[in-house]
């Protein structure tokens, strides 16, 4: 007989809107914190200590944030949001300060990607204000590195994800359009290095295992296809999950390469072996659909944590497969 | 000439001797009066005597004699001889002479002496006579001699006095009986003596002598008439069992004290000895064909066994089967007997009327008689079992108890899966229980052959224990290596165990509705599934938490769920169903149960609204008079404390609760019965409309309509009908208006107080429980003085005579509950005037 079904260790409410987003900053000294984008344009810093929001920033007014990250060298908050800015802000010694803010003209819903290269320099990849068009800009001095536009209609830019491989060639990245497709676009060439069609409906989600070369995409419908790169950087699909019910927001890999989460539309989030995609829990917990998953990244694997933050304005954490305290 | 003259001899002696004896003063004298008197008795070779001599002291002289030294128990000179010479001359009288003799005197004797020293002394004597086998020898004698050579009163008086012996003894002695003559030791003894007695007859036969078995047999037919066949027959079976296996003889010798046994005592034998033995085959050997020799015994067998006695285990009645099936003479009864099995199976009259007990009992009967058919003989009988068998299920389809219809079921599938349609066997659906499975289980021939215990081996056997014993260490060892398996290969995905993922099915398209009016709304006109089971599952709740609109539109959808049809197969349909109408009743009580209980006697309904109908006013009265809980409250805010109590662990709010514990454990309590707060007192919501529930269903039951007939085929409705008056009866207890309504509920279940179905008097017995529980005591003396006899001696009647058990009890209880009620009022009253 198998273990019930677990349940989330606890929650986080009060974010006023439904959570677009979210990202861990646990590997610190400091206490460990959990940033939420919602619709509302706020986006609340959350201490998972004292399990209560440490501070709120309105950060676009209004507008829904889609997107928020930190840079590991100077701890700066980065947001994007439906008002088409990306804004970073200093959050040193307390405060809230508005740094820098870059215009992406972009009005979809294509979430930024940030490699940094270096302490002081890093790569920020977002959806530009042509329909296919993708821009890499170098921060922080906002130079622009290069423009994407594939050569065939595509429809919009839905996911992208920047990285750069270990074998020391320029950064490459994977981008997911509305049609259906995914491609491996070169930076430093500008050119495409593989296409597939990897959904008939749009890309909703994406995400890469660097280490084992492996990624994963989701759409609307009712599975998960799972791709490789070979030694030629051509995509090439391998077997695709099925899940019970349509719609994927987000998919995100733990750390250590283990496990897959995914935040479905039908209010759940599903967890599989990375491996070989072995469904192993759905945790039910959200009244609506779950819109983004996160894997903390705490020093000791044994605290990692899965978040997962809903429409219906809360964050469920759960302790899941974790081991030492919780081996399967 | 020779022996007249040798007669006159002895009795001139003998009376010498007690003339000596009672007048005699000298010590020596008396000693050698008393052993001249012995020599009589003595038969060894140095003896003074002649045999003849003997024979004729013991025909006549010797009871004399020993009521002579029993008369002179207090005599001086008894007391003067040495304890040796006592045990001698005195003690050696009843042991060595004619046992039957002995006994008789010993037993007169007892009955008339005062406890005293010579009681004592008797009853030790007693105790000699039957520690030194003289019982053996008594039986032995009457084995010999032949039947004629005294008369039967003598034998009825020896008869009673061997079989009644504990009962004499404990009557003299009671407190201070000796072990030797309790039950639990006396009747074994016997039972080995009568063993030994016929073993010497065995011996006896083989070397030529006739012998006679009748008084053996009169002693095991009396002993086990007067309910002793238990622990005699535990001993006697095993032993013929064993020694009838091989040899012949013993068999003869058995069948022919089984033949012996008088035709008034045969029967209890039989039963004794059906259930002793172990299997049929056992039970042929002992009594061989006896059945066909003897009327009683083959009535007792082929009738009263299956069919009238039903207290005996399934082995018993196995090995009654199994015995008539076992030899071709016999067979014929036993087609015999599936005849009759069939017939009362079958019999409506018989399901009606007879105990459960009866009836699950004759239906393993027959489950297994039909399972020792032959086939040629299955067909010989098919058209008459078929019949039987269609007849029977139908009256036992009808039958209002379930177990009864289980009953039938088994049954029939099973006949019917013997029968062999071509592959037509019956099939029910039913939930199989240990009774169903038991009968299942009767069927399948028993082929494991009777576990016969070896002379010498202990039933329980060292080898069974030492093997029980080593087997949960086998399971250990086998399921260790498998322990270290998992953790191996950490790297893999296989290490993490799944959980349950049952839960994960597709989710719905539509959502529940918001509004109890869209669900209404739904519930009347909407086509569509889905929207239709949302909307019946979130009707409870909608009606709890809108209780002005469900109040206003109440009786709209009562009257839309009572109709409502499970079109969508939706799972819990009928709960849900029930819920809603509950909370309805409960919501908007009056309106509710005013249309509820109208609808209940209108045109048009099924049977199983009307049920739906009763289930729902009892629910919905139970809920009333509940005491209003916090069950609502914590229901609807489950996953809010939940949450909570995570928490709690670290929050500060709790500072309260940490120092209360604080507090408690450091305070000593002498009793810890305070700190339990009081029930907090609340209003009863049923009392005030208990009457809009009770009333209107005693109107208009006896006018039957064409689709509804209460007093005449829909007595299941009838006796739920009562069933649920009897609960809001009960219900309304302390209601001011319950005196009324146990009134009313009396006058109406008198009219159906011997209805024909079980079920429905089940109903009436609860409810006259119930107005005895909850009529305040005063009012049922005052109100109901004018029934409560009638009452009474319809109870009691019920009591001793209903077929049914559950009917018995209740009546029992009613019976209780009306004497405690009125004897309290009576003691009250009491108190009353004496207070005044």
């Amino acid at each position: 007989m198998s273990r019930p079904a677990p349940n989330p260790i606890y929650t986080l409410r009060g974010a006023g809107g439904a959570l677009n987003t979210l990202h861990f900053r646990c590997n610190g000294q400091d206490s460990p914190l959990l940033f939420s984008g919602s619709e509302n344009g706020a986006v609340h810093i959350w201490n998972l200590n004292s399990r209560r929001p440490v501070k709120v920033v309105e950060a676009h007014t209004g507008s829904s944030v889609i997107w928020v990250s930190t840079l590991q060298s100077t701890g700066s908050l980065l947001s994007q949001g439906r008002d088409l800015q990306v804004c970073l802000w200093d959050l040193r010694d307390g405060g809230c300060e508005l740094l820098d803010s870059v215009w992406t003209g972009s009005v979809g819903f294509c979430q930024c990607s940030l490699l940094e290269t270096s302490s002081t320099n890093h790569l920020l990849a977002f959806a530009g204000q042509q329909t296919e068009e993708i821009k890499i800009i170098e921060l922080p001095s906002k130079n622009p590195v290069c423009t994407l536009i594939p050569e065939a209609k595509l429809g919009m830019v839905m996911c992208i994800k920047l990285w750069k491989p270990e074998s020391g060639v320029g950064p490459l990245l994977l981008a997911g359009y509305e049609d259906g497709s995914l491609l491996l676009w070169d930076v430093t060439q500008r050119s495409v290095l593989s296409q597939v069609k990897a959904h008939p409906e749009p890309v909703m989600c994406l995400t890469f295992d660097p280490k084992r070369l492996r990624g994963i995409s989701g759409s609307s419908e009712k599975k998960l296809s799972s791709w490789m790169l070979d030694s030629q950087n051509n995509i090439q699909l391998q077997d695709s999950v099925v899940l019970v019910n349509p719609g994927v927001s987000q998919i995100c890999i733990r750390e250590d390469g283990r496990l897959l989460a995914s935040a479905g539309w039908d209010h759940r989030v599903r967890i599989f072996g990375w491996k070989k995609l072995r469904p192993l829990a759905v945790l039910q917990y959200h009244t609506d659909m779950v819109l983004s998953v996160a894997f903390s990244d705490h020093l000791d694997p044994r605290q990692t944590l899965l978040a997962a933050g809903s429409k219906d304005q809360r964050i469920s954490l759960w302790s899941i497969y974790n081991e030492g305290s919780d081996t399967g | 000439m020779e022996s007249v003259s040798t007669n006159a001899e002895i009795r001139l002696t003998v009376a010498q001797s007690f003339r000596t004896l009672t007048s005699s003063t000298d010590c020596k004298d008396i000693i050698a009066t008393l052993q001249a008197l012995v020599s009589y008795l003595d038969d060894g070779a140095e003896s003074k005597t002649t045999s003849a001599e003997r024979e004729e002291f013991r025909r006549a002289h010797y009871s004399r004699t020993l009521q002579f030294l029993v008369s002179n128990i207090q005599a001086d000179w008894l007391w003067s001889l040495s304890a040796a010479h006592r045990a001698e001359l005195w003690d050696n009288w009843f042991l060595k002479g004619p046992p039957d003799q002995a006994l008789l005197v010993l037993m007169d004797a007892i009955t008339e002496l005062r406890p005293s020293t010579s009681l004592d002394h008797l009853v030790g004597i007693t105790e000699k006579f039957l520690q030194s086998g003289r019982l053996a020898e008594l039986l032995w004698s009457y084995c010999v001699q032949s039947a004629s050579s005294d008369s039967p009163q003598l034998r009825e008086t020896l008869l009673g006095r061997i079989s009644a012996l504990p009962d004499i003894m404990a009557n003299k002695l009671h407190p201070d009986i000796r072990p030797c003559f309790l039950p639990q030791q006396y009747y074994p003894l016997l039972a080995s003596e009568m063993l030994a007695a016929l073993e010497r007859t065995c011996h006896a036969l083989r070397d030529g002598t006739d012998c006679s078995l009748s008084f053996v047999a009169q002693t095991l037919g009396k002993v086990c008439i007067q309910g002793h066949s238990g622990s005699v027959l535990a001993l006697m079976a095993p032993r013929l069992c064993v020694c009838t296996r091989s040899d012949m003889l013993w068999r003869r010798v058995c069948w022919k004290l089984l033949e012996s046994v008088p035709q008034r005592w045969m029967e209890s034998v039989l039963t004794g000895l059906v259930q002793a033995v172990r299997g049929p085959d056992t039970l042929g050997r002992i009594i061989g064909n006896l059945v066909l020799t003897n009327k009683k015994a083959q009535f007792v067998m082929t009738h009263k066994l299956l069919l009238l006695q039903y207290k005996y285990e399934t082995p018993a009645l196995r090995t009654v089967l199994g015995y008539l099936a076992a030899d071709r003479d016999r067979r014929p009864l036993l087609i015999q007997a599936i005849r009759s099995l069939s017939q009362a199976w079958a019999n409506p009259s018989a399901i009606r009327h007879t105990p459960l007990e009866q009836q699950l009992y004759v239906s393993k009967a027959l489950l297994l008689s039909v399972s020792l058919l032959k086939d040629s003989e299955l067909q010989e009988l098919r058209s008459e079992l078929l019949q039987c068998m269609l007849g029977g299920m139908q009256s036992h389809l009808d039958s209002s108890v379930p177990r009864v219809r289980k009953m039938g079921m088994v049954v029939g599938e099973c006949l019917s899966s013997r029968m062999d349609f071509k592959g037509a066997a019956l099939k029910f659906e039913y939930e199989p229980d240990e009774e169903t499975r038991e009968l299942l289980s009767l069927i399948t021939p028993d082929t494991c052959d009777e576990p016969e215990p070896e002379p010498g081996n202990g039933r329980d056997s060292p080898e069974s224990v030492s093997q029980t014993s080593t087997s949960p260490q086998n399971v250990t060892s086998q399921s260790q290596p498998g322990g270290t398996g998992p953790g191996s290969d950490l790297d893999s995905d296989d290490d993490f165990t799944p959980y349950d993922m049952s839960a994960d099915q597709e989710t719905g398209r539509a959502s529940p509705p918001r509004y109890l009016r869209d669900c209404l709304e739904t519930l009347t006109s909407s086509e569509d599934a889905e929207r239709v089971e949302l909307s019946l599952r979130a009707a409870e709740s909608l009606v709890r938490t809108n209780v002005f609109a469900a109040r206003e539109i109440s009786v709209q959808m009562t009257k839309v769920l009572l109709h409502m049809e499970d079109k969508y197969r939706i799972s819990g349909f009928l709960r849900l169903r029930q819920t809603t109408m509950v909370a309805l009743a409960v919501t908007a009580c009056i309106p509710v149960t005013q249309y509820l209980t109208t609808e209940f006697y209108s045109l048009n309904y099924s049977l199983r609204q009307r049920l739906d109908i009763l289930e729902v006013l009892a629910l919905a009265a139970q809920e009333l008079s509940a005491p209003i809980s916090d069950k609502n409250v914590s229901s609807s805010g489950g996953r809010t404390s939940a949450e909570l109590s995570l928490h709690q662990s670290d929050d500060p709010a709790h500072w309260r609760q940490v120092v209360e514990k604080r507090i408690q454990s450091k305070t000593k309590r002498i009793s810890k019965g305070a700190t339990q707060p009081a029930a907090q007192p609340t209003p009863n919501r049923y009392a005030p409309v208990a009457g809009y529930f009770f009333f209107p269903l005693l109107r208009n039951y006896d006018k039957p309509q064409v689709t509804f007939d209460l007093l005449g085929s829909d007595h299941l409705v009838l006796g739920r009908l009562i069933h649920t008056l009897g609960l809001l009866m009960h219900l309304a207890v302390n209601a001011p208006i319950a005196a009324q309504m146990g009134r009313a509920l009396l006058d109406f279940v008198w009219a159906v107080r011997y209805h024909a179905d079980q079920m429905v008097r089940r109903g009436v017995l609860f409810a006259v429980c119930s107005v005895f529980l909850s009529m305040p005591s005063q009012s049922l003396l005052v109100d109901l003085s004018d029934q409560l006899f009638e009452t009474r001696t319809w109870l009691a009647d019920v009591a001793e005579g209903d077929p049914d058990e559950d009917c018995r009890s209740l009546a029992v209880q009613s019976l209780v509950l009306l004497d405690k009620s009125l004897k309290k009022q009576l003691e009250d009253q009491q108190a009353l005037s004496l207070e005044s």
